[in-house]
């Protein structure tokens, strides 16, 4: 198993990736990267990646965006259709332009998804805890909550869903859908009493309480080091301070995280799972870092400009650097790990 | 162990209390059943030992109550955790991680236990409960049984004195209620771990406990169960005759009753089922089904005719649910045809369909949103575009619901709100009712209510088609039983006949006199002189 840092690390570098470049290339190239991890991921987990097929997820959410884009925005060279000027907001020219720059922007968007659900499968929710810092403890239980409470809630809104259907329901105006939604919100209320229950009869949060000088010092200082960096903020905003403002907002931060640090460590939680160090681990974290080093800093062989993709006024053919695309192939190093340790 | 003195509770904004000045003791080992009716207080009263109550409840709370010389009202749920541990109904409500071993180690995590120790104790549950091959298994990946077992296991995980278990099974097939309570048996006997478990379907827990509570008002009795069950006014079949037939010691189990049984003269029932000759309504003809392309169903011929009652019984995710959701449109074959009154109703929609098929879903609350019960069956007429409201009141009176037309549905009880779902259903009066788990969280009284409203639908020439576990409950009900096991029918016929020889789902009175042909109570008193 890859230690949950290097995926981490990896799915960093993926979301840089896809946040650097609209380039139909790479995005294709970061595509097939995915789908090799995916591919063998799915082997090793024997669990589907998300509840439509990847595929699917790409087709839908690529669409979506082209479809949006096309109808919102008016500009580029190339009018495919003239939708009638009477129509409110959607009156007036739709453009190839348009149409592929939202594509783009949808296929960026299917692939991040993509690449979160592969950490998510293939990373047990303790595991994601594990590496939330222990101050951080129960906002990492209430993530976690979270995450199980989704697929419960999708499952539910599915048999209100069918009871209501087979009950003569049909969805056609806004106010339709009451009788999905009161009993789902209220299910999931009773099913959140239900598992705050479960939590305390199993002793969570049961550690002894701060004595009162504790809480009030803890109070004081939290409070001391938001007003700080809430005044950092506005000495750089408002009144171009720009060095004290960093300086206020950068030891309010070191402050605030001390402080989060010290109640942590006062905390008493232990771990269970814990993870060992290899090398496949260094591999995938140094080539995620490569990428992300390619992406982010100027090098001299290196062609940034083509990472920007703008289809506007003329849609027009995107250019390549080899650089940059054996950067984006270093991202497949999870699938290459996983491969040899199989 | 536990010591309760003149305890008193009121929810809030109650005028009756639910639990009434109730003196107790419970003794450390013993293996304790709180039974009674609904809203009597069981869960509440197991809510109390575990200091949920009135920590989470609010309510006011009176008398006394220690719990291994501890106070649970004033420690709280937290602070009773280490001395008892507590399992709710619905294991999918109380997972926090998504994994076994992880679910089992949360608890453990955040009490500062050494790696070493947690391993310790968790190897130790996993082999207690019988888990330790699915230890790495995605909690969704389980069974309800197994679930069930991982929740208890989670609790048992701080090492707590007390298990308190709220119907730990009654959303389980008979096989995996029976895999939880042989796991609560082993506890019991090998760790001396005091066992208290509220549940209504007492017939496969009576011959393992050694001390019962029933709750009745005022009247709450509490004892060993030789001396309670001579006079419980609800009890299981096996029970019924033997208390009728005078045996004594009375039996608990079929073991204990096979010795009476077989000194007793069976005079085979004669009946013969009845042959229905009426028009098929309902029919599949090699239907193949799936879910996200897992096959649910394989080649399914089935027919079923106009004014049939039938039960179709199998174990957990044998696929049931889904036989019953192709006749409703929800699910639609992979391959095959499903036919009502001879046509196919691939090209007809759920909306449509619904004129002809009433289907009450597992859970009730599913169908409940409306401001009132009568505001619910006004929806319902509404959505099918039918104005005649003429048979509301008489709907109502048959379901006993009459002066709750104007209550807000969820302030009514469990059986309650599901005669409310029944209601909401037949309004449009269908020919055809479907009836997902219709006895769950429903005591004695409220089964009898819902089989005699069953007959008499039946009677007026409904067909009724029920997925059940509760093979007591269909046995005295229905004309034919189909048996589903892996996606096929691996058994359908006559009630007793199917049910007569299941090893799995023959009732207590099917076991005690094999030969017989007879399935309730009823059937045997009916033969047998006292």
């Amino acid at each position: 198993m890859i230690h949950p840092f290097a995926w981490l690390t990896w799915l960093i570098a993926v979301t840089i990736a896809l946040s650097a470049t609209r380039n139909p290339l790479y995005l294709i190239l970061i595509g097939q990267a995915l789908a090799i991890v995916n591919a063998v991921s799915t082997a090793q987990s024997r669990q589907p990646l998300t509840f439509w097929k990847p595929n699917t997820l790409v087709v839908m959410l690529v669409v979506t965006s082209a479809l949006f884009n096309a109808l919102l925005v008016r500009y580029g060279n190339t009018v495919l259709v003239r939708l009638p000027a009477w129509l409110p907001l959607l009156g007036g020219p739709i453009t190839l332009e348009a149409l592929v720059y939202g594509a783009l922007n949808g296929l960026a968007l299917a692939y991040i998804f993509i690449a979160f659900s592969i950490v998510q499968r293939m990373l047990p929710i303790s595991t994601l805890i594990g590496i939330i810092p222990r101050a951080f403890y129960p906002l990492a239980i209430v993530t976690a909550i979270a995450i199980t409470f989704v697929p419960t809630t999708l499952r539910q809104a599915q048999h209100i869903r069918e009871a209501q259907a087979i009950r003569g329901h049909q969805l056609r105006r806004l106010r339709d859908w009451l009788p999905i939604l009161m009993p789902l919100l209220i299910g999931g209320l009773e099913r959140a009493f239900q598992l705050a229950e479960s939590l305390a009869s199993r002793g969570f949060a049961s550690q002894p309480t701060q004595s009162t000088q504790q809480h009030r010092s803890t109070q004081l200082t939290i409070s001391v080091a938001l007003t700080g960096l809430l005044s950092g903020w506005m000495l750089r905003l408002i009144w171009a301070y720009d060095t004290l403002g960093s300086i206020l907002m950068f030891s309010s931060a070191i402050l605030l995280f001390g402080k989060l640090w010290m109640l942590g460590k006062h905390a008493p939680h232990t771990r269970y799972r814990q993870f060992t160090w290899n090398n496949a681990d260094t591999a995938v974290v140094l080539c995620a870092s490569v990428t992300i080093a390619v992406l982010l800093l100027p090098w001299p062989a290196i062609e940034r400009a083509t990472l920007g993709y703008y289809p506007y006024p003329l849609v027009s053919q995107p250019s390549f650097d080899l650089g940059i695309g054996f950067a984006i192939v270093g991202l497949i190093w999870p699938a290459v790990t996983q491969y040899i340790k199989s | 162990m536990i010591t309760i003195e003149q305890l008193t509770f009121h929810y809030p904004e109650t005028a009756q209390p639910t639990l009434h000045n109730l003196t107790l003791h419970i003794a450390a080992g013993s293996f304790t059943l709180i039974m009674g009716r609904s809203g009597e207080g069981k869960s509440t009263l197991a809510r109390c030992i575990g200091g949920l109550v009135p920590h989470f409840s609010g309510g006011t709370i009176s008398g006394h109550i220690r719990v291994a010389e501890r106070d649970p009202i004033a420690l709280g749920p937290s602070g009773m955790s280490r001395i008892v541990g507590y399992v709710f109904q619905e294991p999918e409500a109380q997972a926090v991680m998504d994994r076994v071993e992880d679910e089992i180690a949360f608890a453990l995590e955040y009490t500062g236990l050494s790696r070493t120790e947690m391993r310790l104790r968790i190897e130790e549950v996993l082999d207690l409960l019988d888990l330790a091959a699915l230890r790495d298994r995605p909690l969704d990946q389980l069974s309800g049984g197994e679930r069930q077992r991982v929740a208890i296991a989670s609790a048992l995980a701080l090492r707590p004195q007390i298990l308190v278990l709220d119907e730990p099974t009654s959303q389980l097939d008979p096989q995996s209620a029976e895999d939880v309570l042989q796991a609560l048996i082993r506890l019991n006997n090998d760790l001396g771990l005091t066992i208290i478990l509220v549940e209504h379907r007492i017939e496969r827990v009576l011959p393992f406990v050694d001390h019962i509570i029933y709750l009745d008002g005022d009247n709450t009795l509490s004892g060993a169960p030789a001396h309670l069950l001579p006079h419980l006014p609800h009890v299981p079949p096996l029970i019924a005759v033997a208390r009728t037939l005078g045996w004594s010691p009375l039996p608990v189990t079929i073991k204990q009753a096979l010795r009476f049984a077989r000194a007793t003269n069976v005079q085979p029932n004669q009946t013969i089922a009845p042959q229905i000759s009426s028009p098929t309504i309902l029919e599949l003809q090699h239907v193949h089904a799936a879910y996200l392309k897992q096959a649910v169903l394989e080649d399914i011929n089935l027919t079923i005719r106009a004014g049939e009652f039938v039960a179709l019984l199998g174990r957990n995710g044998a696929g049931k649910s889904s036989l019953l959701k192709l006749f409703t449109g929800l699910l639609r074959p992979v391959q095959g045809r499903v036919l009502i009154d001879g046509r196919d109703i691939a090209s007809r929609d759920t909306a449509a369909l619904c004129r002809d098929i009433g289907y009450l879903p597992q859970d009730p609350n599913a169908l409940l949103f409306a401001e009132s019960v009568m505001g619910e069956l006004d929806q319902s007429l509404r959505n099918q575009q039918l104005t005649d409201r003429s048979y509301i009141p008489q709907l109502l009176m048959e379901l006993g619901l009459s002066q709750y037309a104007q209550t807000y549905p969820r302030d009514l009880s469990v059986g309650e709100r599901q005669r409310v779902a029944l209601a909401a259903v037949l309004v449009s009066q269908p020919r055809v009712i479907l009836l997902d788990e219709p006895t769950r969280g429903l005591d004695y009284g409220a089964k009898q209510r819902l089989a005699e409203l069953l007959r008499t639908w039946h009677r007026r020439g409904m067909t009724v088609l029920l997925v059940t576990h509760d093979v007591e409950f269909v046995a005295g009900l229905v004309d034919r039983v189909i048996l589903l096991g892996h996606g096929a029918i691996v058994a359908d016929g006559p009630t007793a006949t199917v049910l007569g020889t299941s090893p799995l789902f023959a009732p207590q009175i099917a076991r005690l006199f094999p030969t017989s042909g007879w399935l309730t109570a009823e059937q045997a008193l009916q033969h047998i002189a006292p």
